[in-house]
């Protein structure tokens, strides 16, 4: 293997340099597990470097090259020491008082200290750095006191079991204080926005791509890391391709070594290739799910609900489109947050047409029209389904048109879809002129998720659906900071969903990677499921 | 250009060149004034406030919004702030993003090397291969003429990211003559520079030669035959002038198609521009991008059509002499 990369390589140097192009660095051929760089293709451009404005999912990969948490994630979802090498939580859970390390410099030259960690809690109070994380994230945060250099006390205004997932999350990226004050633009990030992690970002090209070079005295990578020290490589470029298909043409030709976001069509040519390695990995948070809106017909009555979750044989469905490359989901939570996805709802439901035509029959939608379609009182049993174009992915418009096929054919349901402009989704979702409502959540801690989407009134719950029982279990959930107990309690969470047929459950979204057999330490976030920085990376050994 | 406006400055050009290009300059104007006028009643009719709009996903404190009141007169009645965009306009000041958070004349400066590049060097393969295809294949009712015609209805109708992808597929992944992406110099501008001329290539490619043939019925082409000159100086000398009028008048077109293209053809090849900066300007509503983009390209076109227009007197003499 080591051989066949470094011939490809080379020949990768040979044609770049006779094209005159930028030579890679001769090293990349050496390897030997010092130097060396790499070139990774992504899909997304970021809308920002700065870490406390982060919202991509897709831009996880790059934040942690540059910026440090506080805390990380281990295997089991547990938490570990990062840039805190301690905390304790009072028993009231009020009160957090954490150890920082104090050998951590950023890349400024600012010592890392508890007052930087402060100065960054408190930005995210300034109005309008990042108002969504003020009012959800930190609701629940009173004030941070310096108690020692390297020690620092929170105070909560009301227990908050979710705050050390922010702590892990890249929200919690300390970015030096004096960048805070002086960076050109901060919300943006950049060159001077700057933290201290083991890449240093050296150039960024809109459109192009952007540059990290190592940064020589890291020596703080989280709990848990595959190495300490300085990361392999000596420099790593992000370029950004949208395009798939010329993301695999580059990694197939030796252009690039990595890749992200390899779609389902593609997979089968890299598994096929010797020279090539594909990996994959299921993201966290809640299923990408088709929600029922309850507050009008027909999906107010409980048994259209279940008969149209019965009408999909969704095994079938997602061979189809994702050619069996798809993860099928079976509740709101996915597979991907094992610690609270609830197992025993497997099989539970689905793929039942006799039970979905019983039920129809049952509620009175009896009759068909010419076209097989099921009416009642002369009105046809239709429901909609409205997508915002700019947020489809994952080719979920040709799912949708597979399950309009199945429920039709299968039940008689008339399921129509629309892909319109974000405005006109909005308009939609306002005017509660829709029955269907898709979505999934990136969320670390499913929690999160559940708490954006079930409680009544909370911001995307497009279900409408009001429980005074629902939401005190996942109050109790979110309050708690006992693992097994929240486990419990949203164990409880997706049974009362599922027993009142809230949602179609169809798949968990995945994060993948495909590279060359040469590229070694490339590593997915245990937790979120996406690929890791390039810290643990190396090209030959 | 209509063949109506050219019929009427036939009858009024007087003074040879001077009067059409001060005519030209003017409308030239008149043109931008009109794109700066509808930039900024577009700016007071989307949804919201105007320093909302202006702020967009920006940062949003109280300092922040009196600086935007300030920097836009906002207080002032709407005339006044009309007056002053326009001052500011002919000063050069195109305004601030509230997003990027830097003056949009930077934002555009920083970016528009690339886009330049590209586009010229996608109409300068684009003309030169159109020409050199009409010129080979003109008159010759062959299997050539057939074939060009073919290719040339194949690069209209493919588009522009398909050919793209295409050309990557080629002579990227499989060739490796070409680096995928990025902009490295000459050798990467070539895919992506292709990839853009080809439609032009082929509109252009086609009106020529319908031009070039219709020339070739007509009764001076009978004369000139009877005089012996061969079939090429034919095409080259005489038949050529006539055919390129048409083709000249597509150059509106033709900028526009670069313009538009252009944006997708960065993002395929991940190559830096205007592109990526209009996109992200549109999706994140950044209303003063925007404007400046809607400006640059008015700007543009009424250059390169004022260009066309003179070229029009240098190609047709009738056209500047009186009567």
């Amino acid at each position: 293997m080591k051989v066949r990369w470094g011939v490809l390589t080379l020949a990768g140097v040979l044609v770049a340099t006779a094209c005159g192009a930028e030579a890679q660095s001769p090293t990349a051929a050496a390897g030997g597990g010092d130097g060396g760089s790499l070139t990774w293709a992504v899909e997304t451009q970021p809308t920002t470097f700065n870490p406390q404005q982060w919202g991509q999912n897709k831009a996880r990969l790059l934040v942690h090259n540059q910026f440090d948490s506080l805390i990380a994630r281990g295997g089991d979802g547990g938490f570990l020491p990062w840039l805190a090498t301690s905390w304790k939580v009072s028993k009231d859970g009020l009160t957090y008082t954490f150890q920082l390390r104090a050998d951590v410099t950023f890349h400024d030259g600012e010592k890392f200290d508890a007052a930087s960690v402060k100065a960054n809690l408190d930005q995210f109070l300034v109005p309008g750095y990042n108002a969504a994380v003020a009012a959800i994230q930190l609701r629940n945060l009173g004030k941070t006191e310096v108690t020692g250099t390297h020690t620092l006390k929170v105070t909560l205004k009301a227990p908050d079991g979710l705050f050390l997932d922010f702590l892990s999350s890249p929200y919690a990226g300390q970015v030096s204080p004096k960048s805070l004050k002086n960076a050109k633009d901060l919300k943006a990030g950049g060159v001077d926005v700057v933290g201290t992690g083991p890449f240093i970002l050296d150039r960024f090209t809109p459109g192009q791509e952007v540059h990290y070079k190592r940064n020589p005295n890291y020596n703080w990578p989280p709990a848990g890391s595959a190495h300490q020290g300085p990361a392999y490589l000596s420099e790593v470029t992000y370029r950004f391709l949208p395009e798939a298909a010329v993301r695999v043409g580059a990694l197939t030709s030796g252009q690039v070594q990595v890749i992200e976001g390899v779609p389902a069509t593609e997979i089968g040519l890299i598994k096929a290739d010797s020279r090539l390695r594909f990996e994959t990995s299921l993201n966290s948070g809640s299923a990408f799910s088709y929600y029922f809106n309850v507050s009008h017909p027909p999906f107010d009555d409980k048994r259209i609900r279940q008969a149209f979750r019965d009408a999909v044989d969704v095994d079938t469905v997602l061979d189809s489109v994702y050619q069996g490359t798809a993860k099928r989901a079976w509740s709101i939570i996915g597979q991907g947050s094992p610690q609270f996805y609830d197992a025993s709802l497997e099989n539970t439901f689905g793929d039942d047409p006799a039970r979905a035509n019983k039920l129809l029959d049952e509620a009175g939608w009896d009759k068909r029209d010419a076209e097989g379609f099921r009416v009642k009182d002369g009105k046809r049993l239709t429901v909609r389904t409205v997508a915002s174009a700019p947020f489809v992915r994952d080719r979920r418009d040709i799912l949708a048109q597979a399950i309009q096929a199945a429920v039709k054919q299968s039940a008689g349901i008339d399921f129509q879809v629309r892909l319109v402009d974000q405005g006109t989704a909005l308009k939609a979702y306002e005017g509660n002129q829709y029955e269907v409502f898709e979505n999934s959540r990136g969320d670390t801690d499913a929690g999160a998720a559940l708490n954006l989407i079930l409680p009544k009134g909370a911001a995307i719950n497009r279900t409408h659906y009001e429980s005074a029982e629902l939401e005190r279990l996942l109050d109790e959930a979110s309050a708690g900071s006992d693992a097994a107990e929240r486990k419990k309690l949203y164990a409880k969470v997706q049974k009362f969903v599922t027993d009142e047929a809230l949602l179609l459950p169809l798949y968990v979204p995945a994060d993948q990677v495909a590279y060359g057999s040469g590229v070694t330490g490339l590593t997915f976030e245990p937790v979120s499921g996406t690929p890791n920085s390039a810290y643990d990376v190396r090209i030959g050994t | 250009m209509s063949t109506l406006t050219l019929t009427r400055r036939r009858g009024l050009a007087a003074a040879g060149w001077l009067g059409p290009v001060a005519r030209r300059l003017g409308s030239g104007l008149a043109v931008l004034w009109a794109a700066a006028t509808a930039a900024y009643v577009s700016l007071l009719l989307v949804p919201g406030d105007t320093v909302d709009v202006l702020i967009g996903d920006g940062l949003d404190t109280p300092e922040r919004r009196a600086q935007i009141v300030a920097e836009w007169g906002l207080d002032r009645s709407a005339l006044h702030q009309y007056g002053d965009y326009l001052a500011r306009l002919f000063h050069g000041d195109l305004g601030r993003s509230y997003i990027l958070q830097r003056g949009v004349g930077d934002v555009l400066a920083s970016q528009i090397g690339p886009t330049v590049r590209l586009a010229l060097a996608a109409a300068l393969i684009g003309t030169v291969l159109a020409l050199a295809l009409a010129l080979a294949t003109a008159g010759r009712r062959t299997w050539l003429g057939g074939l060009a015609g073919l290719s040339e209805l194949v690069a209209v109708s493919v588009p522009p990211f398909l050919i793209g992808i295409l050309l990557l597929a080629v002579f990227s992944f499989t060739l490796g003559w070409f680096p995928v992406s990025g902009d490295q110099g000459l050798v990467s501008l070539v895919l992506p520079a292709v990839a853009l001329s080809l439609p032009i290539c082929g509109v252009l490619g086609q009106v020529l030669r319908e031009g070039l043939e219709r020339a070739l019925e007509e009764p001076f082409a009978v004369t000139a035959r009877s005089r012996g000159i061969t079939e090429w100086r034919l095409v080259a000398r005489h038949a050529l002038r006539h055919a390129l009028l048409p083709a000249v008048t597509l150059t509106g077109w033709f900028t526009g198609t670069l313009l538009s293209g252009a944006i997708i053809v960065e993002a395929v090849f991940g190559r830096p521009g205007l592109g990526q900066v209009t996109l992200a300007a549109v999706t994140g509503k950044d209303m003063p991008v925007v404007m400046a983009v809607v400006l640059l390209s008015a700007l543009v076109y009424v250059t390169v059509s004022t260009i066309v227009d003179l070229t029009y007197l240098a190609i047709d003499p009738r056209l500047r002499s009186s009567r």
